[in-house]
Formats: C-alpha cells, sequence, structure tokens
C-alpha cells in the first residue's frame, strides 16, 4: 500500500506529515510512504527511514489543478493508493475535490465542505454552546472603528485573531491595529477580537468516522512550547469531562477524518479556543501511547476492521528533540532539478 | 478534590492526571497530602505531625490549615 502524507517540514515549526508517516510506519511496515513537500529543502525530503520517496508540490495558492495532475503523476509511476494531507492551506481543495480523487484511485477520509466550515471561527460560539462549554467574548469587525469599539468593549490584553489563521495577543490600541491590518492583508475579513481566559491549555487529538463514532482520543496539556506557542514537551492526561466533549463533538456532527481540539480549561470550565480539522503535528504522541489515529484512519478508508479501543495511559511523556542529520547534496540536486527523490 | 487523584511518588514528585499539572513535595507536603487524600482529620495530622516534628500541636495544626490553604489556591482542594 502506498500512502502519500503532506506536511513534512519537520522544522522547529513542525508540519504533521512525519507523524503521519511515521504512526503508519510502524503499524505495517510493508506500507510505503511518499512525502508531498513545498520545499526542496522540508527535512522530510531526506528522512529515508521515514518517507520512502518525496515529491516537490507547487504551492496551494496555485490552484488545485497542478497539484491533482501531480498526484495523478505519481500514482501512474510511482504508485499510489491514499494521500492524506495535513496542512490547513491544501485543505480545502482536497475537500472539494475529493471525489475526483476518488475516481482516480486516490482514497482521502475528510470532512465535507460544511463540517470544515465549522471549523471557521465564526461558528465557534455556535459549536461550544451546542457541546455545553464556554467561549471566550468575541467581537466580529471589518474596519478600524469596529475594531475600536470593540478592543474597548472587550480591554486590554485581548487576542487580535484572524477567522482562521494567525492569533496576537494586544496590550494597546496601536498594537490590535498593527494586527488587525497585518491579518487583514494576508486572511481577509472578518478579524476576531477575542477576550483573554486563563486555565490551563489542554488538547485533544482525535478522529471520526463520519458516522458519529469515535476513532480514538487522546488529551494532553503542553508543558513547554516554542515560541510559536507549538509543544515540544508534552504528558498525557485523562480529564474526563474533556474526553466527553471531544466524544460528544464528533456524535453531535459526525465527523469525518482527524481533528484537534485546543481548549483552555479551568477545573470543570472547558473553554474551546480552536478546531482543528486535522492531524496536529504531535500526532506520534497519541500513536506512542497506543492510540495508532494515522493507520485506524487508514483501515476506515480500505473497510478494514481496526482496534479503535480509547485506553491510553495518563503521565505519558512526549519530549521534542533537534537531531542533525548528515546526507549528500545529490539527493538535493535531484529534488531541485527533477522534483523528486528516493526517500 | 483532586488530590484523591494525585500520582505521588516516592520522591514526592506529583502529577495530576486530571489537568496534567506537576508538583514538587517535601517530606511534610507528603505526608499530609497522603492523609488528606485518605480521609484523615486535620486533627489526626497535626497530631502526627506534632510528634514527628517536636512542635506543639497547635502550631502543627496552625501549618495544616495553612497548607490546605495552599492546596485550595492550586485548585487541588475545594
Amino acid at each position: 500500500m502506498i500512502i502519500a502524507v503532506s506536511g513534512v517540514n519537520d522544522t522547529d515549526n513542525p508540519g504533521p506529515g512525519i507523524g503521519v508517516a511515521r504512526s503508519l510506519k510502524e503499524a505495517d511496515s510493508s506500507i510505503k510512504t511518499v512525502g508531498l513537500s513545498y520545499d526542496v529543502q522540508d527535512p522530510g525530503n531526506f528522512m529515508d527511514f521515514v518517507i520512502d520517496k518525496s515529491y516537490v508540490l507547487t504551492y496551494p495558492s496555485q490552484g488545485w489543478e497542478p497539484i491533482f495532475n501531480r498526484l495523478l503523476y505519481i500514482k501512474e509511476s510511482y504508485g499510489l493508493d491514499a494521500v492524506i494531507p495535513t496542512l490547513d492551506a491544501e485543505l480545502p481543495s482536497y475537500i472539494k475535490y475529493q471525489d475526483d480523487l476518488k475516481e482516480a484511485g486516490i482514497k482521502t477520509f475528510l470532512p465535507n465542505l460544511e463540517q470544515f466550515e465549522l471549523r471557521s471561527k465564526e461558528n465557534l460560539g455556535d459549536i461550544s454552546e451546542a457541546l455545553k462549554i464556554s467561549y471566550p467574548k468575541t467581537k466580529k469587525v471589518f474596519n478600524i472603528d469596529q475594531l475600536k469599539k470593540a478592543v474597548n468593549e472587550i480591554g486590554f490584553p485581548c487576542v487580535v485573531k484572524g477567522n482562521y489563521y494567525k492569533a496576537y495577543k494586544v496590550k494597546s490600541l496601536p498594537e490590535a491595529v498593527y494586527y488587525f491590518t497585518e491579518i487583514s492583508n494576508e486572511w481577509g475579513f472578518p478579524i476576531l477580537v477575542q477576550e483573554i481566559v486563563n486555565g490551563d491549555e489542554l488538547n485533544v487529538i482525535g478522529a471520526g468516522d463520519g458516522k458519529g463514532n469515535l476513532l480514538g482520543l487522546v488529551a494532553i496539556k503542553k508543558m513547554t512550547t516554542t515560541h510559536l506557542g507549538k509543544i515540544w514537551n508534552g504528558v498525557t492526561i485523562r480529564h474526563e469531562k474533556l474526553l466527553k466533549v471531544a466524544e460528544d463533538f464528533v456524535a453531535e456532527y459526525k465527523w469525518r477524518g482527524p481533528f484537534e481540539l485546543e481548549c483552555i480549561v479551568d477545573e470543570d470550565n472547558i473553554i474551546l479556543i480552536e478546531i482543528n480539522p486535522r492531524f496536529p503535528a504531535w500526532v506520534y504522541f497519541a500513536t506512542g501511547v497506543g492510540v495508532n489515529l494515522p493507520k485506524r484512519v487508514l483501515d476506515v478508508m480500505f473497510d478494514k476492521n481496526s482496534d479503535m479501543s480509547g485506553d491510553y495511559e495518563s503521565g505519558k511523556m512526549m519530549v521534542r528533540y533537534t537531531y542533525e542529520l548528515i546526507t549528500d547534496i545529490e539527493k538535493l540536486s535531484e529534488l531541485a532539478t527533477k522534483g523528486e527523490s528516493n526517500g | 478534590m483532586r488530590i484523591e487523584n494525585l500520582a505521588v511518588n516516592k520522591n514526592g514528585f506529583a502529577f495530576d492526571p486530571t489537568s496534567g499539572e506537576t508538583f514538587t513535595l517535601n517530606e511534610t507536603a507528603k505526608e499530609i497530602i497522603e492523609d488528606l487524600a485518605r480521609g484523615v482529620e486535620e486533627k489526626e495530622i497535626a497530631k502526627k505531625l506534632s510528634e514527628e516534628y517536636d512542635v506543639t500541636q497547635e502550631e502543627a495544626m496552625n501549618d495544616v490549615l495553612d497548607f490546605k490553604e495552599k492546596l485550595k489556591l492550586y485548585g487541588l482542594l475545594s
């Protein structure tokens, strides 16, 4: 079986691809992994112990056609049974064109567009209400006047964030205006102004089968993070109310595919901050404690029976570390000139 | 009462499996937490501490009550 994964940028701001590929390889060493990369220097292109074959793709901003043609080329020249996209920027296209991929014999396991839209921060308030949890006070703004009014109402410090991407803590109006402009220039409107909530940052990784059933869940606390807020060290926890919220989310919205819930938790008060409709970069943490979600998703894709048990232990730690890989520049040359290389 | 769920090892390292919080406890704190989690009365704990550490029962009781306030601050006691 040949499975392609994107997000093989295993840097200090890692994509989830390497964690997904590693999980698949550990579950079944006969699986061949294809790395879909947007940069010839992505570390995953050189990690032949996880990625068997690498291809460079054009950026998702260039449209779906070049990506689709590249996937067809991979299928024809190397073989390709399924693709697991893991990056926010490419997900809308993969979701929109999942039927075209299916027709071409390339399986995916993704939410539909309607489900995908749920993650829009505009909709998180309604989801929180349906799941009986809290959502921070949030104002939607489209211009500077509305921004001023919103920050006055919410007070400083507060968070200025895009509807899908980017979030900055601001302490003054000039700072708020600066980030309002920066985010709207890059990602458009609306911009959201949100109150800051206190508590522990707890996250849940999971996947749903699209019929309301869970494929597995793992909750963690981020113990240390990078300056971008990415997990470096973490620990598994069993916060039963939080796990129940994730279970209800899958049941209520019949979620199909992987997801991550980002929450702030103060005792039993759960505040929803974000829903990511994909595996997070720490996906291998769940695999390491016995909940191999990439493999479970793959099993559902291919109608195989899989272990869907929810058991994992609390108090298991993930410790990320840096490592140097020494290789020949020939590999870079192949990627730069041919756009592909053996892992 | 979250202290009932705290996993405390012999070195005094405590892990809260619900929140993921970790704490380092000294010998006395470890003893008090273990006793409270077992449901031992404050008076009993103070009596035991006064014998072990050669302080009056009143002093030990004040320390127990003070420590309980700290546990509340950390959300470990309601």
